[in-house]
């Protein structure tokens, strides 16, 4: 019995020298940690009271006055800094304005030798992927890496432009990307979205989409929609083909008008909109 | 104690992202108060060699690769933005709401794009997505261009709004050299009663009285994005000539067009047009002059000659 409690006495004591070591260790970390902050938040503040020094000499170059005196000179310094500095940040902020407008980001790589460029695409304002290309430029203009999906047309593509016209293949890529995105963005909404339709077919390159939907009616009754997307830059269909086993339902008004509005709305849009007028389940 | 610090800490984070976000703001406004003097003054500073202060070194080199890499970007996306502003909404650690205002053009279209853009950091990816979108553009270009604006506008499709843009600016730009070109060749015989920015092109011989050729260059842009120049011909003929149309030129001659487009194309085909009004009146102002005068414009379509 004492052996044990003792055992157990010993083990306790030892549970508490390792608990109060991770106290300890965690204290350290804050305590780090606190002081790191400490550091940054007092060189932010130096810098905005340095800036309230700076105002002076804006006023001063707004009214056009000289700047040449003794006064002046040292804080002339951090005035330039401070110009420096907004011109930094309104460069950056250009930058950014390039990148979300959907340019290519585009960066030497190899002391000139190649670029990297970067496609964005975005479908109803939301971006998705974006696909990076590395171009070696050294005799031809060459793909040498990248990780757009092997299912897209790329070499033709490259085939057609990339030697003659280097920014007109940029375009295009980026619009079939763009189009490509959006085509499978449209697949993932309408499943997330429009629960009642099942997606019996799909492709890698996404263009072509076969549903099944539940038509409303005394008897619900399958419904076939087939989507063609012929036009491999656009996010629309070129062809829909309903089909029904109960031929007055498919040549009906109501499902010449859903397929219509299968051809001119998104897919996921269309099928809500068929809902909602209490068309299909 | 380990509460204190975490409370210390928490109080300094905040305190820290306020007065980055001060900083942000400061820096733009003096910018924006500032900007043009700023970049006057500091211009030589940073453009030409020699050093300065140390810290300032640093500075001057880091503006000096930003300019260049802002043409780099300017070049390959073929869009300029003059203006740029930026506001910053809300920024924590895992979400970021900006609102942004463009300025700028794209060849010589200008447009003025103002939108907001939310960030939020999730585990594996960043979600970005445009919460509102807002366009102006100004042009002679522009007149058919404001269902394709308004359903960019309604989708938030501001990436397909410049892939559009730039497409349609090169289809514009091909328009206008075209334009111009045969203007400066045929002063006397082309007109262009617009501008070269205009669609409109008019073909006239002051030996043909009452007889004209219009030309409309339209560049149609659908509400997708899907941008279609087309041309048109249009044959105007005086009565008096009209009486001699055997051949049913006024009639068929926009359909002759259209064929010679696909055959030659767009140049040679106005080249073409063009120059039947130049032998028509070398070869015939002798009979103009007495007034009896035939326009008969058959185009072969097969050996491209022009035979009455």
């Amino acid at each position: 019995m004492d052996g044990v409690l003792g055992h157990l006495m010993a083990l306790e004591r030892d549970g508490m020298g390792q608990q109060d070591q991770h106290e300890s260790q965690r204290l350290e970390m804050l305590k780090v940690r606190a002081v790191t902050l400490r550091a940054q938040r007092d060189q932010l503040k130096h810098q905005a009271d340095a800036v309230k020094v700076r105002r002076i000499l804006k006023d001063k170059i707004s009214k056009d006055l000289p700047l040449d005196d003794v006064d002046a000179a040292g804080g002339f310094i951090d005035l330039q800094k401070s110009l420096l500095t907004a011109w930094r940040m309104q460069l950056k902020d250009l930058q950014r304005a390039h990148h979300l407008i959907g340019g290519y980001d585009l960066v030497e790589c190899k002391e000139g030798k190649s670029v990297c460029v970067s496609f964005h695409t975005a479908f109803e304002g939301v971006y998705l992927e974006t696909y990076n290309m590395e171009l070696d430029l050294t005799r031809t203009v060459q793909i040498s890496r990248h990780n757009i999906p092997p299912s897209f047309p790329l070499e033709s593509i490259a085939k057609q432009i990339l030697q003659k016209d280097l920014k007109a293949f940029l375009q295009t890529l980026s619009q079939k990307l763009n189009a490509f995105a959006g085509r499978r963005q449209q697949v993932c909404l309408l499943k997330e979205l429009v629960g009642s339709v099942e997606v019996m077919e799909s492709n890698q390159l996404c263009n072509i989409l076969v549903l099944m939907c539940t038509a409303q009616g005394e008897t619900p009754k399958a419904v076939l929609c087939t989507l063609e997307y012929g036009d491999l830059t656009q996010c629309l269909p070129t062809r829909v083909s309903i089909e029904c086993e109960d031929k007055t339902l498919s040549e009906s008004p109501q499902w010449k008008k859903n397929q219509s509005l299968l051809l001119e709305s998104p897919a996921h849009t269309a099928l809500l909109t068929m809902r909602r007028m209490g068309s299909i389940a | 104690m380990e509460q204190k610090y975490e409370e210390e800490i928490q109080m300094l984070q905040q305190e820290i992202e306020m007065l980055e976000a001060e900083q942000e703001e400061t820096l733009r406004s003096i910018f924006i108060e500032h900007g043009d003097r700023l970049q006057h003054e500091l211009l030589c500073l940073v453009f030409e060699e020699g050093g300065g202060e140390q810290d300032l070194s640093i500075l001057i080199t880091e503006v000096r690769e930003l300019e260049k890499d802002l043409r780099r970007q300017t070049e390959i996306n073929g869009i300029a933005l003059n203006e740029c502003f930026v506001k910053t909404l809300h920024k924590s650690e895992r979400k970021l709401v900006q609102q942004l205002r463009l300025a700028g053009h794209c060849s010589v279209l200008l447009f003025q794009v103002e939108f907001a853009v939310t960030e939020i950091q999730e585990d594996d990816a960043l979600r970005r997505r445009v919460t509102e979108l807002n366009i102006v553009v100004d042009g002679v270009e522009f007149k058919d261009f404001s269902a394709f604006v308004s359903r960019v506008e309604d989708t938030k499709d501001l990436l397909l709004f410049f892939r559009t843009l730039r497409t349609f600016s090169e289809r514009c730009e091909e328009r206008r050299q075209t334009f111009q070109h045969f203007q400066e060749k045929y002063p006397d015989v082309v007109s262009l009663p617009e501008g070269c920015r205009s669609e409109l092109m008019i073909i006239r011989s002051p030996q043909l009285p009452g007889t004209s050729m219009t030309i409309f260059w339209k560049i149609d842009v659908s509400m997708e994005g899907v941008v279609k120049p087309s041309l048109e011909l249009l044959l105007k003929m005086s009565d008096q000539a009209r009486e001699f149309d055997t051949k049913k030129v006024m009639e068929n001659g926009s359909n002759y067009f259209q064929s010679l487009l696909q055959i030659l194309g767009v140049e040679a085909s106005i080249e073409g047009l063009i120059r039947t009004m130049f032998v028509r009146s070398h070869k015939t102002s002798q009979r103009s002059r007495r007034g009896n005068f035939i326009p008969n414009l058959l185009f072969d379509i097969n050996t491209c000659t022009i035979t009455r």
